[in-house]
């Protein structure tokens, strides 16, 4: 609040000095040095003067960027979570495991945390430490690269679905014929034909998450696409990619950008059931992967489901709260 | 004092017109008791962490059953003022200081709504500009006008129905049983602002502000409108403010004007005190910016430059950096109110003793004359048509525009015939939906044609042409567009939005040639070229029609098509942007296709004018000889119902209704004829011969004036 009200004080005294800057003659003079008859002659006309505008200095992403870090609380959540993901890369070379290479060793089944084993052992007597970092940095790699390619797809294909109307029943069909099925037949279906790896998973999500991003957009593009603005660029002859680049893109950047952020929790999440279901390949371990293993003992062993879940709980709730303050910092309205 | 003797002389022998008794009127309103009186009120904003003082020490005195208009421009603060009257300011407002007298209470002190609700609707009312959003479109019609009555009235069930009904049939709604039944989509537009009246005079209020009540209608619906209020006012006893920006409605209803300039009352004056001796400079740049008090072939005087920010804190007189005739004291303090008469105040240093002695300018004193009627004949006016060697830029042929197909087909132009020569200004003009923007899309190739042909320079461009002549109508042919607003990227930088047309067709060599243009188009415009490198939401409405001016000249384009490019803005900025078309025109030979609602307005700058009319042009002349000589009944209604700054002129005029079955085409169908040279009309074989006939006798009435 205090850091608010000094912005203010700053900005009113640029504009002064801006207004003493232009009136050159008012600063010059005062009152009383200045004779009578000279006060009721005519001034000056500065052309200049009249045109004189409100704000200056404006830029887009300078504003985006002093908004959101007003928000403390989605500033420190990021924080949090870059060291987190950071943490995935250093905390397996600090463990004396290696979590590619994890003996079995059912002696050691089921141990509580301890020196040894910091996060202790699952069914299998492994470490759970190494398992659940490698699992966090698979889960944030998977959805964050999903969620950026379902984001490029659906945007573009949503800008075009929207504004060029000799395409939008195809789209429209095409959108009702994959959205009636559920996602998950595809899954499965893509899962026991083509395979089970990661990587396949993250480009059959992408295939079919883009969907729901496009339908978005392209209700987003029918606000702005019959603007007095659209019909001027049509009018100088641009074309359809620079409109949809520099006329229509700019204004859905906060809806894209909040829907993007809460998309990586989400694909956790759905990757998280299709572990569950048996869907994704058990030899790279993942957060759902962990969950799904876990599921038989955590009554009676609760470290397994703890760590894995606070896990998935803090990316959540991280990408909601920086999703939600990116997102209300990039809306122009919210900039002074 | 002299000024004083001067008024009184100067209206008394126009006190009495048409039963409309001025002087006499004036004298009862300052005789009537104040039923309102504001004093010093300041209302604040505040917007993001910074405060904006909207109205700056304002007052305000009513008088029991006066008409009066505020006039002002945008930001003005002349809606936020009469808001505070009935405490429907934004969340963010608050009147800050200052007292609201109104039936021995202060208003300024009401905070709740519970006290609110004793005032607002009861006693003092507001009808709202936008009649779209000022019903509920999901209630029926005679519901919503019950509903006021039930809650400000006491009356229920039947007999607030048949009051209902009553005050429909009041507001002039034909057919009102039936119309109690139905909801507001089925009701026009100007109907519908009768509804709002409706409900807004249902419980008798002492008080009625009308703000814009018809900015969003036709001309002809507006001048009912206006009609209906006064009838109402005359009924009812009502004391009535206007709020508008419009000077030909202030003409036509006000008793008392005052102007307001950034949040202050800077002239207030009865009527023809106002319109023929104001005496604020702002007041004169107002009433001489009028397009209808410009002389062909002349500049306006425009007042340059926008509104000052009310966000910093204002010095002095607020009007100073614009006004050619600041003195230096404007700049350092603000001007106490001057004594005109008793009853017209002033608020500018001009009126002390100390200041130099000024005259009103030239426009003003036209205005003084009464008179619109400029001696055009006197004037040796050369149109681009009347030459012989007349190059015909674009011809329109039998064109046909219509939307949608089969059962749902809408035919929007139909039968249109024009040329428009190299160097003209060819006004359309019509009323909202009548086809006018329509056609001036298809010229630029937006929208498709379904029938006809258009051509540019004797080639045919509409339909499917080839790259090249696309690339070239493209270039030669350029839009303005209406909402100056709506019409530019807010996400992109000036210099972005006016470089567009030359990136896309590489119009330049490098970066540096393309910025150096850019500055270019600006300077043309009037623009600091140090702009290019903000953002639209930073310029003031006038600002952006120009920079929306730079973005099609940067095409160095011979053709022009203007769609209202003034309606959207104030009228102290409309002067600016019609001498500027003016200047490039002669600069560039350019030639445009002007698109308007306004006749009045279209006079100033026009070559020729064509009247359209449900997707048909009635009318095509000569723009004098439209005026001296209108002869399709459409044309006439229209000149019958244009708004003119005259209080004398508009309570005279007698409106004409244009009934469209009035024609009989049924047999005879109409043609497009040339009916004298370079005058066309659109009617059956009879009506041409009939008004071949009322050429005649004005001719012979011409010739006997002249002997």
């Amino acid at each position: 609040m205090k850091k608010v009200v000094n912005m203010n004080v700053d900005r009113s005294a640029v504009d002064t000095t801006e207004h003493k800057y232009h009136r050159g003659r008012v600063h010059v003079h005062s009152r009383a040095q200045m004779p009578e008859k000279q006060l009721f002659s005519f001034a000056e006309y500065h052309a200049a003067e009249a045109e004189r505008i409100g704000y200056s200095k404006y830029s887009y992403w300078n504003s985006v960027w002093k908004n959101f870090f007003k928000k403390k609380s989605a500033v420190c959540m990021m924080i949090l979570f870059v060291v987190l993901f950071a943490f995935t890369f250093i905390a397996p070379e600090i463990s004396q495991f290696d979590a590619n290479n994890l003996r079995i060793d059912n002696d050691l089944a089921f141990q509580s945390p301890n020196s040894t084993f910091w996060f202790g052992t699952d069914n299998l007597g492994r470490d759970y430490w190494s398992q659940v970092w490698s699992a966090t940095r698979t889960s944030i790699i998977l959805s964050v690269s999903v969620s950026l390619g379902q984001i490029i797809v659906g945007t573009i294909i949503g800008l075009v679905w929207g504004y060029v109307r000799k395409l939008d029943r195809f789209f429209t069909e095409l959108y009702n014929f994959m959205d009636n099925v559920p996602t998950i037949i595809y899954m499965t279906l893509i899962a026991l034909m083509i395979g089970q790896s990661v990587l396949i998973m993250g480009i059959a999500m992408v295939a079919f998450y883009w969907l729901g991003t496009a339908r978005n957009v392209r209700n987003l593009v029918f606000m702005y696409r019959d603007r007095e603005y659209n019909l001027a660029s049509r009018c100088l002859g641009t074309g359809l990619w620079r409109i949809l680049a520099r006329n229509i893109f700019p204004y859905l950047i906060s809806v894209i950008v909040l829907r993007l952020a809460l998309s990586i929790p989400g694909i956790i999440a759905y990757e998280t059931t299709l572990s569950y279901l048996g869907l994704l390949d058990v030899s790279t371990p993942s957060l759902g992967i962990l969950l799904r293993n876990s599921r038989s003992f955590f009554l009676n062993y609760p470290h397994l489901l703890i760590f894995p879940a606070s896990i998935v709980s803090l990316i959540t709730i991280t990408f909601y709260l920086a999703g939600n303050a990116f997102s209300d910092a990039c809306d122009p309205r919210n900039h002074v | 004092m002299n000024e004083f003797e001067r008024t009184v002389q100067g209206t008394e022998e126009f006190d009495t017109i048409n039963g409309v008794n001025f002087w006499s009127r004036a004298e009862n309103t300052l005789t009537s008791p104040p039923i309102l009186s504001a004093k010093d009120v300041e209302v604040q904003f505040t917007l993001r962490g910074k405060k904006l003082t909207a109205i700056r020490k304002c007052s305000l005195t009513l008088y029991e059953g006066e008409t009066l208009a505020i006039v002002g421009e945008s930001g003005s603060g002349k809606s936020v003022f009469t808001k505070c009257f009935v405490g429907m300011l934004d969340k963010n407002g608050s009147v800050t200081g200052g007292s609201i007298m109104y039936d021995g209470v202060d208003l300024a002190k009401y905070t709740t709504e519970k006290e609110w609700r004793t005032i607002r609707g009861k006693k003092i009312a507001m009808v709202t500009q936008d009649p779209m959003t000022s019903l509920n479109p999901l209630k029926k019609i005679g519901h919503q006008i019950q509903e006021a009555i039930e809650l400000n009235q006491g009356l229920k069930g039947k007999a607030a129905k048949a009051e209902a009904i009553r005050m429909l049939e009041a507001v002039g709604i034909p057919n009102p049983e039936r119309r109690y039944n139905q909801y507001p989509h089925e009701f026009s537009g100007g109907m519908r602002q009768r509804v709002v009246i409706a409900i807004a005079v249902a419980c008798r209020p002492q008080i009625l502000i009308c703000d814009e009540p018809t900015t969003a209608l036709d001309v002809t619906i507006q001048a009912q409108i206006l009609e209906l209020i006064r009838k109402l006012q005359k009924e009812l006893g009502m004391t009535i403010i206007y709020i508008t920006h419009d000077l030909g409605v202030v003409a036509n209803v006000a008793d008392r004007v005052a102007v307001m300039y950034a949040g202050q009352i800077v002239e207030i004056g009865m009527a023809n005190e106002i319109f023929f001796d104001p005496w604020h400079p702002y007041t004169w740049a107002l009433l001489s910016a009028l397009p209808q008090l410009g002389i062909k072939g002349e500049k306006l005087p425009a007042i340059d430059g926008t509104p000052p920010n009310l966000f910093n804190k204002v010095i002095g007189d607020a009007f100073a950096p614009r006004n050619h005739q600041a003195l230096n004291i404007d700049f350092l303090e603000e001007p106490p109110i001057f004594d005109v008469t008793p009853t017209h105040q002033v608020k500018t240093w001009l009126m002390d003793p100390r200041a130099p002695q000024v005259e009103q300018p030239d426009n003003i004193r036209r205005l003084n004359n009464r008179s619109l009627n400029i001696d055009t004949s006197s004037i040796k006016l050369d149109h681009p048509h009347m030459h012989e060697d007349r190059e015909p830029l674009i011809e329109v042929k039998d064109l046909q525009i219509s939307f949608g197909s089969g059962k749902k087909k809408f035919v929007a132009v139909d039968d249109v015939n024009f040329t428009i020569y190299r160097g003209e200004t060819f006004s359309l003009v019509g009323e909202s939906g009548s086809g006018k923007t329509t056609i001036g899309r298809a010229i630029v190739r937006i929208n498709p044609t379904s029938q006809g042909e258009i051509y540019f320079k004797g080639r045919k461009i509409n339909g499917k042409i080839s790259k090249e002549l696309d690339n070239e109508v493209i270039r030669s042919c350029q839009m303005i567009f209406q909402d100056p607003m709506a019409s530019l990227n807010e996400r992109a930088k000036v210099d972005y939005i006016v470089s567009e047309g030359i990136i896309n067709h590489h119009m330049y060599e490098d970066h540096a040639d393309r910025s150096e243009k850019v500055q270019k188009a600006l300077e043309e415009v009037g623009l600091l070229p140090e702009f290019s490198s903000r953002f639209p939401h930073e310029f003031s409405g006038g600002q952006r029609q120009r920079i929306g001016i730079a973005r099609s000249l940067i095409m160095q384009p011979e053709f022009i098509v203007a769609d209202e490019p003034i309606s959207a803005l104030d009228v102290s900025i409309r002067a600016q942007v019609l001498n500027l078309l003016n200047d490039l025109k002669k600069k560039r030979g350019l030639t445009y296709l002007f698109i308007a609602h306004d006749l009045s307005v279209v006079r100033f700058i026009s070559d020729r004018i064509a009247v359209i009319h449900k997707g048909k042009i009635v009318e095509l002349a000569e723009a004098e000889e439209l005026f001296r000589h209108p002869l399709h009944p459409y044309t006439k209604a229209l000149l019958s119902a244009v708004p003119n700054p005259n209080p004398y002129l508009e309570r005279t005029k007698k409106l004409l209704v244009y009934d469209p079955s009035c024609h009989d085409y049924s047999t005879d169908k109409p043609v497009w004829t040339e009916i004298l040279p370079d005058h066309f009309v659109y009617g059956n074989q009879k009506e041409i011969n009939e008004y071949r006939e009322e050429i005649e006798k004005n001719d012979i009435e011409l010739a006997r004036e002249d002997v």
